[in-house]
């Protein structure tokens, strides 16, 4: 079995979950023997150098070939986050027209990788195509028109998740095009099942659940107090980690961290990642006034990641949308407790979190607050969730277990479509 | 030919609304009353008031010789009153047909046993005046929470006056005995232990309804048979009597079951006795409690309610008040702290694995065991301001 993945970046550009997820479905395939190609549209930035090293796992090597083309594309969300991460390389003009003449460029990108993939298909031998998200759809599309191998699409956020009311009809008409021309869908939620049925009028029987999972404890239960007595109760960490952008509720952080301050003067607010809401969030945070309290750390990757979870009392995820929410497990690995929102796919799968709606801020800052008074609070949830997250049915063999025998049954000619 | 002793436990606590940190010091109230309302009065529809009926019927036609035994905490007997007085009436008719012996146990069907032998005292007293009140009847055989029972709490219960107490047939107190005699406390001498047979039991109270058991369905036939076979003195069939209608729902077929089994029964020869009946016998042997025995989970310790550090914190706290609490001197203050002993706060704290985790989570009004402790805690911090405000006063 060997499958033509087309992905985002890889591995993972740490202001998201999907390369994470992407490359722990990666792993957990080649695990099981099933080969796999996978092709990325890299960013400009020096970021993917970070990943070079990951790739280099040595039993991972043999199986798994990556062929990368050159692109400036930032492979996550929409036009706007495009606008941002292109910015940088984009220096020397540093006023170029509003988003539209970008947009159309990250269009003209994601044709160019789509064109691209038709020619990979030719080359790379494989039995069946993978794709993740819009923007990989066309490539998946092209390569199946080139292969006539089956398509099966990954499902990890719709447009209507990341931009809600402001969704864009552009990459909307890609995902309709992508869930409608795939061989079978995988999402990675009930909920995200729902919504690609509700939505987007896929039929339910082409559509499978496959909840994510992470690998290894990180972080050993007095590890993870030890920690704690650094800290100390008088000074709660808060922390908010992702891409700051509208999907994440950032504002909603700011929101708590205000209310959670008025019990803790002595708090302390953190926020991993960078996003198109950053300065928003930065504005109104000292609009609110706890600048003084807020601490902007910017993109972190590899080992600085685990720190971050484990130097906070908790993490903080009031997402508008979170059709999955690998953050949740990541904190869980870390043994620091995660809040995450009632509606998200992670709360279909995790018993020991705290499943508060996002707009929710005095139950969370309840929450928060009970935390921070009840040492035996957290030390429960947190030996709990260490326990949890530690079973099999969380860890990276399950999804990809799952995920081969969707690929052997579209191989096999079950559930074609059309 | 053994007799059968039936024992129902019949309780509803006050659970608590979703009480928030901003809350704490607002004057703002603890219990839910529409949640436990709504309880109440379903449950009294669906099990109280039917059951109740079934028994009395079942009582009368056999002359008396179908009984049983039952308890009902004071906090249930207060919420029939106000909610589902009814239901309360049906009880009484129930007890008035003379089958029925009203054991004692915790007014507030509480932890105290393991906390306080001071508050345990009082709160048996109490109940035992609410259950004269109400039913004519003083108990004489104890029926601790959930058959709690331990070498430190015979005592106290022999003490008390009782001449008997009910408690689990653990493979752990028993060792190689039957729970099919009569026994003796070895740490309180004279007073009797009636044990459960809990794999007898639990095919009611837990197999009825269960499509995977190679039993089911459970025919009042078959398990009369099981009754007969049952060497020994006495088979303790004890159980939540929420067992029929609400936990096993009627369309299982429980009633018709319960119906049908005072006839087969007694056609096959077997009696049914009361605990205080059972109690007037010898001894078969004495046994002991080297821990604190429940009849809750597989443990059938007290991990049900005490087994986290959450739950555990939280039961200290709420004794470390009580002196404070009673110091007020404010009968409203000292019934909502004693309303906050009940074992299912405690219960609903669980962060139990596997089936027992299930039947936590059947019984939990609320979100997890985190939001039941943030919302225990959050009360108990209000307790404790207002409190040490009427002190200070």
């Amino acid at each position: 079995m060997r499958v033509l993945m087309f992905g985002w970046e890889f591995p993972p550009y740490r202001a998201g979950g999907l390369a994470t997820a992407t490359m722990g479905l990666v792993k957990g395939l080649v695990q099981r023997g099933v080969g796999v190609t996978l092709v990325v549209p890299f960013p400009v930035t020096a970021r993917s150098a970070e990943g070079a090293r990951l790739l280099s796992a040595t039993e991972i090597a043999e199986r798994f070939s990556i062929v990368r083309i050159d692109s400036p594309l930032v492979a996550y969300a929409g036009a706007t986050e495009y606008l941002f991460e292109l910015r940088p390389a984009d220096s020397a003009s540093p006023m170029q027209a509003p988003s539209a003449v970008y947009g159309r460029d990250l269009m003209t990108e994601v044709d160019r990788f789509a064109a691209v993939a038709a020619r990979v298909a030719e080359l790379e031998p494989h039995d069946v195509i993978d794709t993740h998200d819009w923007i990989t759809f066309a490539a998946g599309l092209r390569a199946r028109g080139s292969s006539a191998k089956p398509l099966v699409a990954h499902i990890h956020a719709t447009e209507y998740d990341r931009a809600g009311d402001g969704a864009n009809p552009a990459i909307l008409a890609r995902e309709w095009a992508g869930l409608h021309g795939a061989d079978r869908i995988i999402a990675n939620s009930h909920r995200l099942a729902r919504r690609v049925t509700d939505q987007f009028h896929v039929s339910h029987d082409r559509v499978d659940v496959i909840h994510w999972g992470v690998d290894g404890i990180r972080v050993a239960v007095d590890e993870a107090r030890a920690s704690d007595r650094l800290l100390g109760a008088a000074h709660p960490v808060l922390l908010f980690i992702g891409r700051v952008t509208w999907q994440k509720g950032p504002r909603y952080f700011v929101d708590v961290a205000r209310r959670v301050a008025d019990y803790f003067p002595n708090a302390r607010f953190v926020v991993v990642g960078e996003g198109d809401a950053l300065p928003d969030m930065v504005r109104y945070a000292a609009d609110v006034g706890i600048g003084e309290q807020i601490l902007f750390a910017g993109g972190v990757e590899g080992p600085e990641v685990d720190r971050a979870y484990r130097m906070a009392d908790v993490c903080v995820m009031p997402s508008v949308s979170e059709p999955f929410g690998l953050v949740a497990l990541e904190s869980l690995r870390n043994g620091t407790p995660c809040i995450v929102p009632r509606e998200s796919g992670v709360a279909e799968v995790l018993e020991n979190v705290f499943k508060i709606d996002f707009w929710d801020i005095e139950e969370m800052t309840n929450t928060i607050v009970a935390l921070a008074r009840y040492p035996a609070l957290k030390d429960t949830i947190r030996e709990q969730g260490l326990a949890e997250i530690a079973s099999p049915r969380l860890g990276l063999d399950e999804p990809a277990r799952r995920t081969e025998a969707v690929y052997r049954r579209v191989v096999n000619g079950v559930n074609r479509n059309g | 030919m053994a007799d059968v002793c039936c024992y129902f436990q019949v309780h509803q606590p006050y659970r608590l609304r979703a009480f928030r940190v901003f809350d704490i010091g607002n004057g703002a109230v603890y219990f839910d009353e529409k949640k436990n309302a709504d309880i109440l009065k379903r449950i009294a529809e669906r099990c109280y008031i039917p059951t109740n009926d079934l028994l009395a019927r079942l009582i009368t036609e056999s002359n008396g010789a179908f009984r049983v035994a039952m308890s009902l905490s004071g906090t249930l007997i207060e919420q029939l009153e106000t909610l589902a007085p009814e239901a309360l009436e049906s009880f009484r008719a129930l007890v008035a047909t003379g089958g029925v012996e009203l054991l004692g146990e915790t007014y507030y069907h509480s932890l105290a046993s393991l906390a306080d032998p001071v508050e345990f005292r009082t709160q048996v007293t109490l109940h035992g005046a609410l259950i004269e009140s109400h039913f004519g009847q003083r108990p004489r055989v104890f029926r601790n929470t959930e058959l709690i029972m331990s070498d430190a709490i015979a005592p106290v219960v022999r003490d008390l006056g009782f001449t008997a107490a009910l408690a689990e047939g653990a493979a752990h107190v028993l060792g190689w005995r039957s729970p099919t005699y009569v026994y003796e406390a070895g740490a309180a001498p004279g007073l009797r232990l009636l044990t459960r047979h809990y794999q007898l039991s639990d095919d009611v109270a837990f197999r009825f309804s269960a499509r995977g058991w190679n039993q089911w369905p459970l025919r009042a036939e078959t398990y009369a048979d099981w009754l007969a076979r049952t060497p020994g003195d006495c088979v303790n069939l004890f159980m939540d009597y929420e067992t029929f209608g609400e936990h096993q729902w009627p369309e299982s077929g429980i009633f018709e079951f319960l119906a049908r089994l005072p006839h087969e029964t007694q056609s096959r020869g077997v009696r049914f006795l009361q605990p205080s009946e059972l109690a007037t016998r010898q001894p078969t042997d004495r046994i002991w409690f080297n821990r604190p025995t429940s009849w809750a989970d597989q443990e059938r310790d007290v991990s049900a309610w005490l087994g986290n550090r959450m739950q555990r914190a939280a039961h200290d706290r709420a004794y470390a008040l009580r002196s404070a609490v009673l110091k007020t001197g404010d009968a409203t203050r000292i019934e909502d702290w004693r309303r906050l002993t009940t074992s299912d706060h405690f219960y609903y704290m669980a962060t139990k694995e596997h089936s027992d985790a299930e039947v936590h989570s059947y019984f939990s009004p609320y979100h997890s065991p985190y939001d039941a402790f943030i919302r225990y805690m959050n009360v108990m911090q209000d307790v404790q301001q207002k409190s040490e405000a009427t002190v200070t006063a």
